[in-house]
C-alpha cells in the first residue's frame, strides 16, 4: 500500500491519511466556528464544510515548491499546502501570533515560506497563481501553481485572462475550480453557458478534468493526473470538482435562496468524510480505528483554539506598521 | 404621515427604503434596470434589492456572474442604447476589477463625444468598515472624486438614501452612490439624525449639504457612517461647553464648499473628518477650498482625521486604532476649542 505524504502521520496507509486529513479540515473549520460562536471571529467568516475532499485529494500531490494561490473560502487549501495549523487559526482569531499578525485576517493568509496566498476578491486568484507558474518556468525545476477558485470565479474576467496567457506559454498553472453549484445565492446551471467549467478548457489549449469532488480518492487520483501533465510541460489543466457548501455562503447568510431541506439533504447524501468511511468499513476498515483518527483530529484542534485564545490581540500601537518595509511614507 | 406608518419606518431596515426608492423610480421610468451579484433571487447581499425582482420581471433585475468588468461595460452600451441601468458593485473594493469601464467609458464618454452621448447610470456600491480586514472595508469616495466626470454620493440617514437614490437615478450623468454598510445593518430608529421618510417619491439634490447640527465654536465636515459619530462626539464635547457645527456633505462630486465656508467662516475652526484614507483626498481638497474661499488668514484653526494611509487591519483593535470613530473625533475637537 503507498505510504502517505506530508499530512499524514508518517508510515500510516494512504486510507487513513486522507480520512485523517479530511477529519482534521473539518475539525480546523468546526474550530472556527465554535470561535465564532464565542464572539472572537468577526466579519463574514467563510467555511469549507462539506468540501473537504477537494483539498484533501490536493494535499497529497503538493510538494512543498509548488505555490497554491487561493480564494476566500482558503482555510483547507491552506492547510492541504502545509501551512501551520496553528498559526492560522491564530491568524483567523486575528491574534498578534497569527500567519499575518492578524492584519490580514481569514480572508488573506499569506505564508511565503509554503508558497501560499489567497484573496477575497473572487477570480483575482487565477492571475496570481500565474505569476507563480510563470517564475517556475524561468526558474526551470518542475513546480506547478495551482489557482483555486469556485464555480463563481470561473466566470471573471480574470480567470480567463490567465486561463488563455498560460496556454499560449504552456505554463504549469492548474485551475482547481470548487463548484459547489452555488456563488452566494446565484446556481451554477442558470448562470453558465457551459454545463461544466471543465469543457472551456479546449478554448484555452488546456486539458479539462472533471472529477465528483467528494470523492477523496477520486479527486486524488484526477488531481494527480492535472499536476503531472503540468509538471512535464504539458500546459494548464482545469480540474473542476463538484461539490456542495454545507453552511451558509457566510456566517450569518440567511439562505433564503435554498430551502433548509435541501441543506439537510446535502449533508445526508453527500458529506464526504461518512462517504468516505463507508467505502473503508465495506472494504474491512475498523470502525474503531476511523473513531479513533476523528477524536484526535477533533481534540488536537480543541486544544489548538484554547492556546489561541490565549493569544494576545495586536497592540494598537502598530496599526501604521508594515505599509513599507522602510515605514516611510506615513503621514506626519 | 399617520403613526403607524411612522412606527413601520422606525423598525424599517435602511436597506427596505433604497429597494423602495429604487421601485419608485422604476415603476416611474421603464427605462431603468439593475444588474448585479445576487441582487435578484436574493435581493441583494444587504437587502437593498429586495422584491425587486418579483415586481419587475428577470429582463429588469438581472442576477449577474461575478463578471464586474462584463456588467459595468454593459452599463455603457445599454446607456448608449437609451436605457437607464443602475449596476450594483457589491462592496466598493471590488470596482478594481472593472474600473476601467467606469472610468475610461462611463466618466468619459460624455466629455469625449462633446457632449453629445449621456451616461445616466448608477453605479451602487456599499463601502465602509465593519469589521472586515483590507480587501472588504474602503470607502474610496476620494478616488471616484479625482477622476472627473463621475459624481459621488455617499448619504448618511434614512431619508438622504431614498432622495439621494432617486436623484442618482434620475441623473443624466454617470453617479457612483455610496452606501455604508454600518448604516445598511441598520432600522429607522437607530439614526441619529433625520429616520423620518416621506411615502411618496421625491429628491435631495446633489452637491447641497446639510446643517445637521449648528454650533459656534468648531465646524465638523464631514458625510457617510462618519456623520452619526460626528453627532455623537459633538453631544459629548457639548456637555463640557464647547459647540460643534456638524456638517453632513452628502455628496463629495459635487462639493458645496459654500455651505462649509460660511460656516468656518463663523466659527474660526474647521474640521474635516473623513472614513477615506488621509492623503490626497476629500480631507485635503475641502480643506482647501475653503482657505481658497476664506483666504490665508480666514480661519484660526483647520484640523483633518481621515484614515492614516494604512489599509484596514483585520484585527478589530487595529482596526479601531486606524479609523475616526466618535472618541477620537471628540479628543479632536477637545484639542481645537482647548484655546478659545
Ligand atoms: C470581484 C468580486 N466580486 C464579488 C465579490 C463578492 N463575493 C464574495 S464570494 C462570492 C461568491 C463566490 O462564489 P464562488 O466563486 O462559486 O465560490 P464559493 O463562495 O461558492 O466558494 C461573491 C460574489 C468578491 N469578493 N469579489
Amino acid at each position: 500500500m503507498i505510504r502517505a505524504n506530508a499530512e499524514g502521520n508518517s508510515g500510516e496507509p494512504v486510507t487513513h491519511a486522507r480520512f485523517r486529513r479530511m477529519a482534521r479540515m473539518r475539525a480546523f473549520d468546526e474550530a472556527c466556528l465554535d470561535a465564532l460562536r464565542r464572539g472572537v471571529i468577526h466579519g463574514e467568516l467563510h467555511v469549507g464544510l462539506g468540501q473537504e475532499a477537494v483539498a484533501a485529494g490536493m494535499a497529497e500531490s503538493l510538494r512543498p515548491e509548488d505555490a497554491v494561490v487561493s480564494s476566500h473560502r482558503n482555510h483547507f487549501h491552506a492547510l492541504a499546502k502545509g501551512v501551520d495549523a496553528r498559526a492560522l487559526l491564530a491568524e483567523i482569531c486575528e491574534r498578534e501570533t497569527g500567519l499575518c499578525r492578524g492584519r490580514g485576517g481569514h480572508m488573506h493568509p499569506f505564508d511565503p515560506a509554503t508558497n501560499f496566498s489567497a484573496t477575497g476578491i473572487v477570480g483575482a486568484s487565477l492571475p496570481v497563481a500565474l505569476g507563480y507558474a510563470h517564475a517556475f518556468g524561468m526558474q526551470g525545476g518542475d513546480a506547478v501553481a495551482i489557482g483555486v477558485t469556485g464555480d463563481g470565479g470561473s466566470h471573471t474576467g480574470g480567470f480567463h485572462e490567465s486561463m488563455v496567457m498560460a496556454g499560449a506559454r504552456r505554463l504549469p498553472l492548474v485551475a482547481l475550480v470548487e463548484n459547489n453549484a452555488l456563488a452566494i445565492s446565484v446556481p451554477f446551471s442558470e448562470i453558465s453557458p457551459t454545463a461544466t467549467v471543465a469543457e472551456r478548457s479546449s478554448a484555452y489549449g488546456a486539458l479539462g478534468l472533471h472529477v465528483d469532488g467528494t470523492d477523496v480518492d477520486a479527486v486524488a487520483r484526477v488531481f494527480a493526473q492535472a499536476m503531472d501533465h503540468a509538471r512535464a510541460g504539458r500546459g494548464p489543466v482545469i480540474v473542476e470538482a463538484t461539490c456542495h457548501r454545507f453552511r451558509g455562503h457566510f456566517e450569518g447568510d440567511p439562505e433564503g435562496y435554498r430551502p433548509r431541506e435541501e441543506r439537510r439533504r446535502l449533508r445526508e447524501q453527500f458529506d464526504p468524510l461518512t462517504l468516505y468511511r463507508a467505502r473503508l468499513e465495506a472494504a474491512g476498515e475498523s470502525p474503531d480505528v476511523l473513531d479513533g483518527i476523528l477524536a484526535a483530529e477533533k481534540s488536537g484542534m480543541k486544544t489548538l483554539l484554547a492556546e489561541v485564545l490565549e493569544d494576545e490581540m495586536p497592540d494598537p500601537a502598530g496599526a501604521l506598521d508594515h505599509v513599507f518595509t522602510d515605514n516611510a511614507g506615513r503621514p506626519a | 404621515m399617520n403613526n403607524r406608518l411612522a412606527n413601520d419606518r422606525r423598525a424599517m431596515p435602511l436597506p427596505a427604503t433604497i429597494a423602495e426608492a429604487i421601485a419608485l423610480e422604476m415603476e416611474r421610468d421603464p427605462s431603468i434596470l439593475c444588474i448585479g451579484e445576487d441582487i435578484g433571487r436574493a435581493g441583494g447581499v444587504f437587502g437593498t434589492t429586495r422584491g425587486l425582482l418579483d415586481r419587475f420581471g428577470r429582463d429588469r433585475v438581472v442576477d449577474a456572474p461575478i463578471a464586474e468588468m462584463a456588467f459595468s461595460g454593459m452599463a455603457v452600451g445599454l446607456a448608449q442604447a437609451g436605457m437607464r441601468p443602475l449596476v450594483e458593485i457589491m462592496f466598493v473594493d471590488f470596482i478594481g476589477v472593472c474600473l476601467e469601464q467606469v472610468y475610461n467609458a462611463a466618466a468619459k464618454i460624455p466629455y469625449m463625444s462633446g457632449g453629445r452621448q449621456r451616461m445616466p447610470i448608477v453605479f451602487k456600491t456599499a463601502g465602509g468598515c465593519i469589521g472586515s480586514a483590507a480587501q472588504h472595508s474602503q470607502c474610496l469616495w476620494g478616488l471616484f472624486a479625482h477622476l472627473p466626470g463621475i459624481k459621488v454620493v455617499a448619504p448618511c440617514n434614512p431619508h438622504d438614501h431614498k432622495g439621494l437614490m432617486a436623484e442618482a437615478l434620475r441623473s443624466d450623468d454617470p453617479v457612483v452612490f455610496i452606501e455604508h454598510k454600518d448604516l445598511l445593518l441598520r432600522k429607522g430608529k437607530d439614526f441619529r439624525h433625520h429616520p423620518e421618510v416621506p411615502d411618496e417619491a421625491y429628491t435631495v439634490p446633489m452637491g447641497k449639504a446639510a446643517v445637521v447640527r449648528p454650533g459656534t465654536d468648531v465646524t465638523l465636515a464631514t458625510l457617510s457612517l462618519s456623520v452619526e459619530h460626528a453627532l455623537e462626539a459633538a453631544e459629548t464635547v457639548a456637555a463640557e461647553g464647547i459647540s460643534v457645527e456638524v456638517i453632513d456633505l452628502r455628496s463629495i462630486v459635487p462639493l458645496d464648499t459654500d455651505t462649509v465656508a460660511r460656516s468656518a467662516a463663523s466659527t474660526g475652526r474647521l474640521l474635516v473628518v473623513d472614513e477615506d484614507y488621509l492623503s490626497f483626498g476629500l480631507s485635503a481638497e475641502l480643506t482647501l477650498r475653503v482657505i481658497e474661499r476664506l483666504g490665508l488668514t480666514g480661519l484660526r484653526q483647520v484640523e483633518r482625521l481621515a484614515v492614516p494611509d494604512v489599509p484596514i487591519p483585520a484585527a478589530l483593535s487595529l482596526e479601531k486604532a486606524v479609523l475616526p470613530g466618535p472618541d477620537k473625533i471628540a479628543q479632536r475637537l477637545r484639542q481645537m476649542a482647548g484655546g478659545r
